[in-house]
C-alpha cells in the first residue's frame, strides 16, 4: 500500500516537470545559481585565475613536502654554513671556493699575495663600504690566477689545509641505516631486528658486546634513571637529594610494564643501529678514499656474524643547495617549503576557526537579538578598543612560544569583524518570507540559523575568509619575525625573514628567497580575494 | 554635539580600566617570574626581592595598589633595570616613537590621498595603474619584508641612506627616511585605494554633474566639491591606521634599531619585566584611545548626516 502511494507520488512529480523555457528569440533560458554566476565571472578575471593556480601550487607543495626530494629542513650540517645558492656547483665546490678565497685574502693582508696599487685601492674602498662578498669574489679569481702563473704559492700550513679539505670533500659520507637484519641460525631466514621482541633484541645486543642480558638491562636502567633525574633537577630547583630520589621513584612507578619494555627496546635498538652505522662508516670510508665505489650507493653490510644491515650512503659534499643554506647549514629550499607549510596551515586553519566562532556568535546575536545581541556586541566593542596585537605579544612571551599558543591567541582575537558582518547579514535576512515560512512550519532556532540563515550569507563569509587568510599569515609571520612565534627547528616565513635580516649584507639570499616566497603567496591570496568579491558582488567593483 | 563628545569621553574610561586589568592579570598568572634567571636564586634572596616589590601580598591588594599608582601617573619600578623606574624609560623612548609615527602617518595620508586622487581623475591611465600597483604592494607585503628590502637596496647596495640608527642617538636626519617610508607603506596602500574608489563614486554623483553643467573648472570641482565628500571613508579609516602604526612601529624599530617604545616592549616581553610591559601597553592604549576619540569627533563634524543621541 505504502509502496504504491510512493510510486504514484513519483509519477506526479515526473509529470509536473516543465518543458525547457524559451525566450522570444527561441533561445533556451537556463536557470543560473548565484555561485555558478560568480564562478563564471571569476573565470573571466585573469588575475584571479593566475592567483588560483599559484595558490594551488603552494598548497600542493606544502602538502607534498614530506615526499618531495629535498633535504630534511632541520638537518644541521655545520660544514655547509651560509653557502650561497647555486644550480651548477655542489656544496663541496662552494665550500672549497669559500675557504680558498679566505686563504687568499689572508695572504693578501699578510703581504704575501701582491696586487697592483690600483687593485689595492679598489679593495680598500670595498672594505670601507663593508662589501666583504665583493672582496672574496675578487680575491678568489685573482688568487687562482696568481697560483697558476706561479707568482704566489701556498706555505706548508696552507697546503695542508687545502689538501685536508680536498680529501674531506672527497670522502665525507652521509650514511643512513635503513633496516637491520638478523639471520636465524636454524632456519636461515632473515628477520627484521626492529620487529623482534624486547627480550630477543636484548639478547642480540648482549652477544654483540659480550655481556649477559641481565647486565645490558641493568646498565640501561641506570642510564634511564639518570636521565629522568636530570630532567627533574632541571625542572625544580632547591630540593634535597632524598626528595629528588622520591620524585624519581614516583616517576618510575608511573611507567607500566609495557612502556618499560618499549623504552628498553627502543634504546637497545638505537644502540645496535649506532654500531651498524659506525661499521658502515669505516667500511665505506676506505671505498670512498680509494674511489673503488660509486656513490650514492645502497649496500648490505655485515655487522657481526649473523647481523647485517642495509645502508644508504651519499657523499656529504655532493649536495646541491639551489637556494643556499642558512647559518647552521640547513637547506633554505626545504626550510622555505616547510615554513610555507606552517604559515599556510596557520593561515587556513586559523581563519577557519575564527570564522566559525564569528559566524556562530554573529548569527546568535543577529537572530536572537535583545539581551544576547547586546552582550555579544558589547564584548566585541570592548575588544575592538584593545590594542590586541600587543596583548597577543604579551601572551606569546609569557605563555610559551609554540605553534599551538600562537594559533589560539590569533583565533581568539580575529573573530570580531566576521561576527559583526554576519550579524548584519542575518538581521537583514531574518524578517524575510522564507524564514517566516520555516518558523511557521515549526523549525527550531538552530535549524533556522544553520540551515536557512547561514547558508544564505555564505557568499559574504567566503569572500571575507579569503581576504582574511593573508592577514592571518601576516600576523603569524609578524610574531615569528619578532621571535615570539614559531620556534626553531620549525620554521615559518616570518621567522626565516627574521633570521635573514641579521646577515643580509653578506648573505642576502637568506632574506630574499623567503621574502619572495611569502610575497608571491600574499599577492596571489589578495588578488584571489578581490576577484571573489567582485565575482559575488559585481557592484562592489572599484571599492576597497 | 557637546553631549556626544562627553559621552565618548566617558566611554574611554572603562576601556582603559579593562586594558590595565587584563594586562596586569595576564602577566601575573603567567608561569615563571621576572627573577627566574638561568641560575636559581637562593630562597632567602628571592623572598627579600619579592617582598621589596610587594609580590607576596594578596593579588587584589597588588592590583589595587597598582591601579592607584597608575591613576597618579606612576607606573612603578622596573623589575629588570634597577637604575630607573618605568616612567623614566617610557619618557626616554616615547618621543622617538611618536616622531616616527607622526611622520609616517602624515606621509601615508598625504601620499595616499594624492595618488588616490590622481588615479581617480586619470582613471585607466598609467598614473592609475602605477599608483594602484604601489597600493597593492603596500597592502599585500608585510612591512617586515618591505623594511629589510628597502634597507638592502638603498642603504647597503646603493649606499644613499644610513642602514640604521637615530638622529638623537648620534645619527643624522637621514636615518628617519627609511623607517618612516616603511611604516607609511601599508597605510598608504589602503588610503590610496579608499581615496580612488570614493572619489570615483563621488565624481559620478548628481551634484558633481550639476557643477559640471554649470561650467565650473575641473580643478574647482575636484577640490571644492568632490574632495570633501570623498574624504569621509578616509577619516573613518584613520582609527585602524593608528593601531597599525603602533604595531608596525614595533617591527620597524626592531629592523632599524631605533631606541623607541616598541623595541622596549619586545625586550621587556622577553625579560618578563611585568611593570615595564604593563606600562608600555598602558601608554600605547592611551594613545590609541585618544586617537580613536579624535577621529570619531572629526568624522561627526565632517558628516552632517550623523545625528547624536
Amino acid at each position: 500500500m505504502k509502496r504504491e502511494s510512493g510510486y504514484q507520488m513519483k509519477n506526479i512529480m515526473r509529470k509536473k516537470q516543465l518543458p525547457q523555457t524559451m525566450n522570444e528569440f527561441d533561445q533556451v533560458v537556463k536557470g543560473n545559481s548565484l555561485s555558478k554566476d560568480a564562478w563564471r565571472r571569476l573565470k573571466k578575471n585573469k588575475m584571479a585565475v593566475i592567483s588560483v593556480i599559484i595558490v594551488s601550487i603552494y598548497i600542493l607543495l606544502a602538502i607534498c613536502a614530506p615526499i618531495l626530494p629535498i633535504y630534511p629542513y632541520d638537518e644541521i650540517v655545520l660544514d655547509h654554513q651560509n653557502l650561497k645558492p647555486s644550480f651548477s656547483k655542489t656544496s663541496g665546490e662552494l665550500m672549497f671556493e669559500k675557504r680558498l678565497a679566505d686563504l687568499y685574502t689572508q695572504a693578501w693582508r699578510q703581504g704575501r699575495l701582491t696586487l697592483s696599487e690600483e687593485q689595492n685601492a679598489i679593495l680598500e674602498t670595498w672594505i670601507d663600504k663593508n662589501q666583504a662578498t665583493k672582496v672574496w669574489d675578487y680575491m678568489y679569481v685573482e688568487g687562482n690566477r696568481q697560483l697558476e702563473s706561479g707568482t704566489f704559492t701556498f706555505n706548508t700550513a696552507e697546503n695542508r689545509t687545502v689538501n685536508n679539505l680536498k680529501s674531506k670533500i672527497a670522502t665525507d659520507l652521509q650514511i643512513t641505516v635503513d633496516t637491520i637484519w638478523t639471520t636465524d641460525p636454524q632456519t636461515g631466514k632473515k628477520l627484521n631486528v626492529e620487529k623482534l621482541s624486547t627480550e630477543e633484541i636484548v639478547n642480540l645486543y648482549a652477544t654483540m658486546v659480550g655481556n649477559t642480558p641481565q647486565q645490558v638491562i641493568t646498565q640501561y636502567t641506570v642510564e634511564i634513571e639518570q636521565q629522568i633525574l636530570k630532567q627533574i633537577k632541571s625542572e625544580s630547583t632547591g630540593l634535597t637529594e632524598a626528595e629528588y630520589q622520591s620524585l624519581l621513584q614516583a616517576d618510575l612507578a608511573g611507567f607500566s610494564q609495557k612502556e618499560r619494555d618499549n623504552l628498553t627496546k627502543d634504546n637497545v635498538f638505537s644502540k645496535i643501529a649506532a654500531i651498524a652505522k659506525d661499521i658502515a662508516a669505516s667500511d665505506l670510508k676506505t671505498a670512498a678514499t680509494d674511489a673503488t665505489a660509486e656513490f650514492p650507493l645502497n649496500k648490505e653490510i655485515q655487522i657481526k656474524d649473523s647481523l647485517s644491515a642495509s645502508v644508504k650512503a651519499t657523499k656529504m659534499h655532493e649536495r646541491r643547495y639551489y637556494l643556499g643554506t642558512d647559518y647552521v647549514g640547513r637547506d633554505m629550499l626545504s626550510r622555505i617549503i616547510y615554513g610555507g607549510q606552517v604559515s599556510i596551515a596557520i593561515g587556513f586553519i586559523g581563519t577557519l576557526t575564527s570564522v566559525l566562532i564569528g559566524v556562530v556568535l554573529g548569527a546568535l546575536a543577529g537572530y536572537l537579538g535583545g539581551k544576547v545581541d547586546y552582550f555579544i556586541m558589547r564584548v566585541v566593542d570592548i575588544m575592538y578598543g584593545l590594542p590586541y596585537m600587543l596583548l597577543v605579544i604579551i601572551a606569546m612571551a609569557i605563555f610559551g612560544r609554540n605553534i599551538l599558543n600562537l594559533f589560539f591567541a590569533l583565533a581568539i582575537i580575529s573573530w570580531l569583524t566576521i561576527s559583526r558582518m554576519v550579524r548584519g547579514q542575518i538581521m537583514s535576512l531574518k524578517n524575510q518570507e522564507f524564514i517566516e515560512a520555516a518558523r511557521s512550519m515549526g523549525a527550531s532556532t538552530p535549524r533556522i540559523i544553520f540551515r536557512h540563515l547561514v547558508p544564505n550569507s555564505l557568499s559574504v563569509i567566503i569572500v571575507f575568509s579569503t581576504l582574511r587568510i593573508p592577514s592571518f599569515i601576516m600576523t603569524e609571520s609578524f610574531l615569528s619575525f619578532l621571535g615570539l612565534g614559531v620556534q626553531a627547528p620549525y620554521a615559518s616565513w616570518g621567522s626565516l625573514v627574521g633570521n635573514g635580516v641579521g646577515g643580509m649584507t653578506l648573505y642576502p639570499w637568506k632574506l630574499f628567497y623567503p621574502a619572495l616566497a611569502m610575497t608571491i603567496f600574499l599577492f596571489a591570496m589578495n588578488f584571489l580575494g578581490d576577484g571573489l568579491r567582485d565575482a559575488f558582488d559585481p557592484q562592489s567593483k572599484n571599492q576597497l | 554635539m557637546t553631549k556626544y563628545i562627553i559621552k565618548r569621553l566617558l566611554g574611554i574610561i572603562p576601556t582603559l580600566l579593562i586594558i590595565i586589568t587584563i594586562s596586569f592579570f595576564i602577566v601575573r598568572v603567567a608561569p615563571g617570574g621576572p627573577f627566574d634567571g638561568e641560575r636559581a636564586l637562593p630562597e632567602v634572596v628571592k623572598r627579600n626581592i619579592e617582598a621589596k616589590y610587594h609580590m607576596n601580598d594578596p593579588l587584589l591588594l597588588q592590583y589595587g595598589r597598582y591601579m592607584f599608582d597608575v591613576l597618579r601617573g606612576d607606573l612603578g619600578p622596573s623589575f629588570r633595570y634597577k637604575d630607573h623606574d618605568v616612567n623614566f624609560y617610557i619618557f626616554q623612548s616615547l618621543p622617538n616613537s611618536i616622531m616616527l609615527g607622526v611622520i609616517a602617518i602624515s606621509l601615508s595620508i598625504v601620499l595616499g590621498i594624492t595618488s588616490g586622487m590622481l588615479a581617480s581623475v586619470k582613471q585607466n591611465t598609467w598614473v592609475d595603474y602605477l599608483s594602484m600597483a604601489l597600493a597593492v604592494v603596500g597592502i599585500s607585503v608585510p612591512l617586515f619584508v618591505i623594511g629589510p628590502v628597502l634597507q638592502y637596496v638603498f642603504a647597503i647596495k646603493l649606499q644613499w641612506l644610513p642602514t640604521s640608527g637615530w638622529f638623537t642617538a648620534g645619527g643624522d636626519w637621514k636615518t628617519i627616511i627609511l623607517p618612516a617610508i616603511t611604516l607609511a607603506f601599508a597605510d598608504f596602500g589602503v588610503i590610496a585605494r579608499l581615496t580612488r574608489s570614493s572619489m570615483l563614486e563621488t565624481l559620478r554623483s548628481d551634484y558633481i554633474r550639476t557643477a559640471k553643467a554649470k561650467g565650473m573648472r575641473n580643478s574647482a570641482i575636484i577640490f571644492k566639491h568632490a574632495m570633501k565628500g570623498a574624504m569621509l571613508p578616509i577619516v573613518s579609516y584613520l582609527g585602524p591606521a593608528f593601531a597599525g602604526i603602533i604595531t608596525g612601529s614595533v617591527v620597524v624599530e626592531q629592523v632599524f634599531r631605533i631606541p623607541g617604545l616598541g623595541k622596549f616592549f619586545v625586550q621587556s616581553s622577553f625579560n618578563r619585566d611585568y611593570t615595564l610591559i604593563v606600562g608600555v601597553v598602558i601608554v600605547y592604549s592611551v594613545i590609541l584611545v585618544i586617537m580613536n576619540f579624535i577621529v570619531d569627533v572629526v568624522y561627526s563634524m565632517l558628516d552632517p548626516r550623523i545625528t547624536y543621541k
